[in-house]
């Protein structure tokens, strides 16, 4: 296996100005002008190999978008060095550019006003996508997703998941060697995620395309991802497999619950009478996530039940979510 | 809907319209070389007629009348149909028809922050500049208290056209056309470009008949007129009241029957 | 990756060209109103250019037909900027939106993608009236008409609109570095309404900044004379191809140096 995105202790700082509050404080802004120094990025290191599926997490604001950008070209990292596809990518943009496909955020990059089609042609053109490629390309298109009803509308009447399928099938008409997905699935219904999700995941197949998702979406993760990296206020916390991760908490269960009485009321008392661990609770259950090398289960299903009546349980393994959450919030050791 | 709500939306234009202090030195300079142009060119034409008076004003009467013009403009133009078409069209409009305040209303009060900054930053310096250099030719007296009135009257009544004309955006997409067609028509017939005393007379005539003029010739005919009768100035006034009073009617009457329309139509 | 020439860039514009044409098609309404406001705008211009003149047989040595030449020169040569450049107006919006930042994702030149994008053509009823204009006055006039003054007008012509698309490109190139940068744009804006007048009636000081420092004298001014005083073409119009011609090249710079500082805001 080959490596395609090679970064090395790169950081990112901005200069952000600090505006002043209120009447008087924007009368003082016309006159001097306070700035101060934010890291985005601090001293990321990774290298990510060709066809592999990486999710990039984090909370938001964390420099998921900011290293996303300095790998595609648009920004230059303030230190540190990045190789994409064995190029800078900031001193060769263009040249870069031919070789990933980028879907960002909620902006469609199509045409707004053309079909489909016409966009997909105009592509063809611009990656110089020889005939036999543009034509192989979409004919695998059509055999995983039914393409035709959005074939020949314009971008600016499609619905938001057409759009983004839209989007998704641009970045990859080239046939590029990396793919940068920021939240593809985000605000979509569940057929629409499950559909796209299908889709990444056969072109990444077929084609053997470098994958990176940025997503808030767990349901992306479990169904994509072997790896994941995770960053917050622009530090590395983790970097490695899915399955490694859910071993290292593996002594965690999720034990839900259901009570007489008020779920959320009950839930902050558990709380309280189980403060070593998380409490949660929605409509249906009390979530609560025990680490069972301190305690065990059934221990801490006795001690709830010497106060309330229980009614129903069940016992989960711990989910993707939870362990991203616990790493936000704990980090790993 | 009380007075402090009204001001708080003041206070919160004037904040915004603060942080860009660039923008002012900006504004300052396009409005300097279009005096130093039009200072010029009038020049020039007076020196090629030979004639001291044309068409009943001197030389400095036009530059006077042409840069307090300009000025006003700077200070009344809110932009209200390109606001409301891009409403309209990103569909925020919805948003501000549930705010607590009626939309024609809500839109002319977070406006009047710019008023007031605009007024002292950019016209009222200018006055004072004009009013000095020309040395004497505006007289300080009845005329300032009509000129103050007046362009209130007139602030009312182009937001009113303005919104008027915003409204038609409900119906089509195209509100670059719109706005283009609104702007040329109301800057010439208005006197904004040239004074209408330099219109031939059937033209004078047909623009003497139309609101337009309340918004510019009006405000400054009672500013620059010397030792204007009573009856005239408050003729123009009345006048100008009438318009007020129509373009607020109209205004309002068509945006609610568009919106009932295009409720029903469910656009 | 093969080289990307000139032929690469004309041919992906012609397609992309083609394709929006069809869609604005479409959109019948928005085109027809769009034209009809393009059409008021000129009569507008037309009509206060008139209102001014039409007393004075020549103003500063310069007839009523050599103005209208004049005018009519700067009509053409500020439609390539409406047509093929109009895009500028949306740069500062989507800097701020971060809607930018598609552009930065595609291997082909930024300034022309960006560009690439809008056509604006109710632009062309501007040239329409232009041509008219000079066609007009040049017959009034009684110019000589041969192949060879054709040619020399096509030239200059294009080489003065390098002029104004310079200027405007620079100007809203400054929204990746002041906020507030709309009034930029709006300033050189306004300079297209300043081109229209000989440069003649300004004194010395003035006439050196409108063409070194403020270059609007090279958007219709001296290329005009050409054409208008064939006996004696002073150096400076002999230069204006060339003028244009770096401006433009200046400008591309500042423009890609400013996209290529863009960072992107938001997520």
């Amino acid at each position: 296996m080959s490596t395609v995105i090679e970064i090395k202790n790169v950081s990112k700082e901005f200069k952000v100005l600090n505006r002043r509050e209120g009447l008087k404080g924007s009368i003082k802004d016309l006159f001097s002008r306070d700035y101060k120094i934010v890291k985005a990025v601090d001293d990321i290191s990774m290298t990510i190999d060709q066809g592999e599926i990486v999710g990039y997490l984090g909370p938001n604001g964390a420099g998921k978008s900011t290293t996303i950008k300095m790998m595609t070209g648009v920004l230059e990292p303030s230190s540190g060095e990045i190789i994409v596809n064995g190029r800078v990518p900031y001193k060769n943009r263009t040249l870069n550019a031919a070789e990933i496909g980028v879907v960002f955020g909620q902006r469609s990059q199509l045409w707004w006003a053309l079909p489909l089609i016409e966009s997909f042609k105009l592509l063809k053109d611009i990656y110089g996508i020889s005939d036999a490629d543009y034509k192989n390309m979409m004919d695998f298109y059509q055999s995983q997703v039914d393409i035709e009803p959005i074939l020949h509308k314009p971008v600016r009447q499609m619905s938001l998941g057409q759009r983004t399928l839209s989007d998704i099938l641009a970045a990859f008409l080239h046939n590029p060697r990396i793919v940068f997905l920021d939240e593809p699935t985000i605000g979509l219904d569940v057929s629409m995620k499950s559909k796209i999700r299908t889709l990444i995941h056969a072109l990444n197949k077929e084609k053997n395309t470098t994958v990176i998702l940025t997503t808030h979406d767990m349901g992306d993760v479990d169904a994509l991802c072997r790896r994941i990296v995770i960053i917050d206020k622009g530090k590395m916390l983790y970097d490695n497999d899915m399955e490694h991760l859910k071993n290292f908490f593996g002594s965690y269960r999720t034990l839900k619950v259901r009570v007489k009485g008020d779920l959320k009321a009950e839930a902050e008392v558990i709380g309280k009478e189980l403060s070593e661990f998380q409490v949660t609770a929605d409509d249906e259950w009390i979530s609560i996530l025990v680490d069972e090398d301190k305690r065990k289960v059934i221990d801490v299903l006795g001690q709830l039940q010497q106060a309330r009546q229980i009614r129903d349980m069940q016992l989960e393994e711990i989910s993707t979510e939870d362990v991203i959450k616990k790493i936000y919030e704990e980090g790993v050791q | 809907m009380n007075l402090k709500r009204r001001l708080s939306l003041t206070r919160a234009g004037i904040i915004e319209s603060l942080q860009f202090r660039l923008s002012m030195l900006i504004i300052f300079v396009g409005n300097l070389l279009y005096l130093i142009v039009i200072y010029f060119l009038w020049k020039a034409i007076y020196a090629s007629s030979g004639q001291e008076v044309v068409n009943g004003m001197t030389f400095s009467d036009t530059l006077i009348y042409l840069v307090l013009a300009s000025a006003i403009f700077n200070f009344i133009e809110m932009y209200t149909v390109w606001e409301m078409g891009r409403a309209i069209q990103s569909g925020n409009m919805v948003l501000n028809l549930l705010k607590p305040m009626e939309y024609r209303k809500y839109l002319f009060w977070s406006f009047s922050g710019t008023f007031v900054t605009q007024f002292f930053f950019t016209f009222l310096p200018t006055f004072i500049i004009v009013a000095i250099v020309t040395n004497g030719a505006i007289q300080f007296g009845f005329n300032l208290l009509y000129f103050v009135i007046s362009i209130v009257m007139a602030i009312v009544i182009n937001y009113n056209i303005d919104f008027f004309v915003g409204t038609i955006c409900l119906y089509t997409e195209s509100i670059w056309g719109i706005n283009i067609m609104k702007q040329v028509l109301v800057l010439l017939l208005s006197g904004a470009t040239v004074p209408i005393a330099f219109f031939p007379e059937t033209f004078k005539k047909i623009v003497y008949c139309l609101p337009f003029q309340s918004i510019y010739n009006a405000p400054l005919s009672l500013l620059l007129g010397k030792d204007m009768p009573v009856s005239e100035a408050m003729t123009t006034l009345g006048i100008q009241l009438l318009w007020c009073v129509v373009m607020m009617i109209l205004s309002r009457l068509f945006w609610k029957s568009s919106l009932k329309q295009i409720t029903v139509n469910g656009g | 990756m093969k080289k990307r020439g000139l032929g690469f860039y004309l041919r992906i514009y012609r397609k992309i060209l083609a394709q929006d044409l069809k869609s604005k098609m479409s959109y019948r309404a928005d085109f027809i109103i769009s034209t009809i406001g393009m059409i008021c705008t000129n009569i507008s211009g037309f009509v206060g250019f008139w209102v001014m003149f039409r007393n004075f047989p020549s103003i500063n040595g310069w007839s009523y037909y050599e103005m209208l030449f004049l005018y009519g020169f700067s009509l053409v040569s500020i439609t390539p900027v409406q047509c093929l450049f109009d895009n500028n107006w949306a740069l500062r919006g989507q800097v701020y939106s971060g809607d930018f930042i598609k552009y930065c994702f595609r291997p082909i030149n930024m300034f022309f993608y960006y560009q690439s994008e809008v056509f604006d053509i109710k632009g062309l009823g501007q040239l329409a009236f232009g041509i008219g204009t000079i066609a007009y006055s040049w017959n009034k006039i009684g110019l000589e008409f041969s192949f060879i003054a054709c040619f020399k007008l096509v030239v200059f012509l294009i080489t003065a609109s390098l002029v104004m698309i310079a200027l405007q490109n620079a100007a809203a190139a400054t929204c990746f570095w002041i906020q507030n940068s709309y009034y930029v744009l709006e300033l050189t804006f306004r300079f297209k309404d300043y081109s229209k007048y000989p440069i003649t009636i300004f004194n010395k000081a003035f006439r050196f900044i409108f063409t070194f420092i403020f270059p609007i004298a090279f958007i219709a001014y001296y290329p005009s004379l050409v054409i208008l005083r064939p006996d004696a073409i002073p150096v400076l119009t002999w230069i204006s191809p060339f003028i244009g011609i770096i401006f433009f090249y200046i400008s591309y710079r500042i423009w890609m140096y400013g996209a290529s500082k863009y960072t992107g805001t938001g997520s």
